[in-house]
């Protein structure tokens, strides 16, 4: 009935689907407890959103971790054992999240990198807990360090610490009071919000609004007119990077003159390309991982980023790839092994990275400094002694 | 009252965007009975297109975005070319093939640029005007000229062409249309090219407005498909119409609302659809399976 050449182009787009399916579960259970045995590779785990809202976070971050692996590897592996790194997709998605999670502890790896999404981490975290499964990840929600799981590393500071660096910077530094804040309902969104209230309140300092969107927002009019009317000297973003641009962007349309403030994602470069160079003059951003100029280390790092994938390196990149040298640096330690093992030898690991020394506390937080930086024609400018 | 007229023009600004996702779903309907599900990638598409011809090839944005609309209308004819062999069969099968043509669509976007997207910047550079102290995106006019065009166009189209007579008769019966000599493949697979060039036409526009990635298809075709609905499917003026009563409403509940704007704005639209299930400008000539 069907002539042929129509059943080609009709199986095409199946057989695109079927692969992709293909790759993204290949791996998982096929020469499971290999890890253990002390020969063959070393099986470590990176679960990141590949598909989805934040793919994009995803890919930056598994690029990070793969850089650092495959330095590893090239370098002769742990023990003369190669590190064998499996990307899973969890679409941003925690019920996704938790079924990898089962996976992963089936599947005979020594430990897990990522998530880039808070609230995939945490529902992971009582899966790898149970599994004796340390897990790096990117997250930064203030509740990851509140589980207090022994298996449960940061690769980057609380925004507790973002937002508190921020505050003393603005209120105390340049004595500004005057401050209105936007921010999503989303898990980040929500974080940043109570941080940086936290953080102005033992200052005394109200805001003079306090708005708050949804992550999937398109237009900011009415919020945005609310805060313009009120005269701010800043305006606090607590976003993702393409919502904080959207919002910086139409702030500036509408005539809010504030300085723009708000955490990494102000640093990144969908967030300035969003916004636009001259919305985001002047806007303060506190972040670990300013510039890939600020020292040896981070130079050489963004020259390797630069030559593996022909891209500009920048800060979810620098932190999975400091979380992935310190579980290395850990896993030569206890000589591959993993388990409690492996948690304890990681919390011992200090190790001076991209963003700073790391150095693990109970909670799990390695790093507890950010630092302010002020956007000058589009570049993040340090600014010392703060 | 200022405050208030802000929202409106940040609502308009929008809701234009979301009338154009409207009209290709309704056209494609109208002529069909078939809900595009690809709809939103194809947006995405156009939004990619339309974007990388004039920043990659430094082509002028109009001439960016008439790119855009022909690339993306190829794509709806290839669409509705492997749906064809189920038109009049398996309606279900089709629905789902559109859904799967969604799905390949954002996978292709990301093979070909990336899963991180980029923003594009305004092609109109003007600072915004201030009326009355209430500030109008130059940009934003642009959006609602255009669309007004584009309107204005298809309904020529559709009322004072051949071509156009012969889809609407296709629409309304087309076992009769067939008896008359209307080739119904055809004009189904002008439907899919001018839905898809409408969404490449909102994407193109969109895309200084927002930011294009792999994803952004999904919650303009969402937005796009309830303002459809709204306005009565397969109605043109009623897109127009539900496209910008969405703009507008989700502007005012993102005031009002704050974080729960997405969930009012919904519980609006199905309060509304209880009322009125056959939306404002409920035509129920299309029936086809």
């Amino acid at each position: 009935m069907f002539p042929s050449p129509l059943h080609r182009i009709l199986t095409a787009p199946a057989a695109v689907l079927s692969l992709l399916v293909l790759t993204s579960c290949s791996a998982p259970g096929e020469q499971a407890g290999a890890g253990e045995s002390g020969t063959g590779p070393i099986k470590v785990a990176n679960v990141n959103a590949q598909s989805g809202q934040l793919s994009s976070l995803g890919k930056w971050e598994n690029k990070g971790v793969k850089l650092a692996i495959d330095e590893v590897n090239k370098s002769g592996g742990i023990n003369g054992r190669q590190v064998q790194l499996d990307l899973f997709d969890d679409q941003g998605d925690p019920t996704v999240g938790t079924n990898l999670g089962r996976k992963i502890a089936d599947g005979g790896y020594v430990a897990m990198l990522g998530t880039a999404e808070s609230a995939v981490t945490l529902a992971m975290a009582p899966i790898l807990k149970d599994a004796k499964i340390p897990n790096i990840t990117s997250g930064q929600s203030p509740k990851l360090a509140g589980l207090k799981s022994p298996f449960l590393f940061l690769n980057a500071p609380t925004s507790v610490t973002y937002d508190e660096t921020l505050a003393k910077y603005l209120v105390e530094t340049k004595g500004l009071k005057k401050i209105a804040l936007i921010s999503n309902n989303g898990t980040y969104g929500t974080g940043e919000h109570d941080a940086f209230l936290a953080s102005l309140k033992t200052r005394g300092v109200t805001p003079l609004a306090d708005e708050v969107v949804t992550p999937d927002q398109k237009d900011f009019s009415a919020a945005l007119t609310g805060i313009r009317d009120k005269e701010p000297e800043v305006l606090f973003i607590g976003a993702e990077e393409v919502e904080s641009g959207l919002i910086a962007k139409q702030a500036r349309e509408l005539g809010v003159k504030a300085v723009l403030a708000g955490g990494a994602p102000m640093g990144t470069e969908p967030y300035l390309t969003t916004a636009g160079q001259d919305a985001t003059e002047g806007a303060v951003v506190s972040s670990p991982y300013l510039t890939n100029d600020a020292t040896e280390a981070t130079r050489a790092f963004a020259a390797a980023y630069k030559t593996a994938y022909g891209e500009e390196a920048e800060v979810h990149g620098a932190k999975a790839y400091d979380g992935a040298r310190i579980l290395v640096e850990a896993l030569k330690a206890t000589g591959g092994a993993g388990g409690q093992k492996l948690a304890d030898a990681i919390r011992a690991t200090k190790y001076a990275g991209l963003l700073g020394d790391f150095a693990y506390d109970e909670s799990g937080v390695g790093i507890h400094a950010t630092q302010i930086a002020v956007i000058k024609s589009g570049e993040l400018v340090p600014e010392t002694a703060s | 009252m200022r405050a208030f007229l802000q929202t409106l023009i940040g609502g308009i600004g929008f809701g234009a965007v979301y009338a154009l996702v409207a009209m290709g779903f309704s056209i494609v309907y109208r002529t069909m009975g078939l809900v595009n599900f690809a709809h939103g990638s194809v947006v995405m598409i156009g939004a990619y297109a339309a974007s990388t011809f004039s920043m990659t090839v430094a082509l002028p944005f109009p001439v960016a975005i008439v790119i855009a609309i022909v690339v993306t209308g190829l794509i709806g004819l290839v669409i509705e070319r492997v749906l064809r062999p189920l038109e009049g069969r398996d309606f279900d099968l089709m629905l789902i093939g559109t859904i799967g043509f969604g799905t390949v669509l954002e996978a292709l976007a990301i093979l070909i640029w990336g899963a991180t997207g980029h923003a594009v910047p305004s092609p109109v550079g003007s600072a915004p005007l201030d009326v009355f102290g209430v500030r109008v995106r130059a940009y934003s006019l642009v959006v609602i000229a255009v669309a007004a065009g584009a309107t204005v166009l298809l309904a020529l189209f559709l009322r004072r062409t051949k071509l156009g007579a012969a889809m609407q008769a296709v629409a309304m019966d087309p076992q009769a249309a067939t008896a008359v000599g209307v080739h119904v493949g055809r004009s189904n697979a002008m439907a899919f090219a001018i839905g898809a060039g409408l969404a490449a036409l909102a994407g193109g526009l969109i895309g200084p407005m927002l930011y294009v990635s792999p994803v952004m298809g999904g919650s303009l075709g969402i937005k796009g498909f309830a303002a459809a609905i709204f306005g009565g499917f397969g109605s043109i003026p009623g897109a127009i119409v539900g496209g910008m009563a969405f703009g507008i409403l989700d502007s005012f509940a993102a005031g009002t609302f704050q974080g729960y704007s997405e969930l009012v704005v919904f519980l609006v639209f199905t309060v509304a659809i209880m009322i009125l299930p056959t939306g404002i400008f409920g035509e129920r000539t299309v029936n086809r399976a």
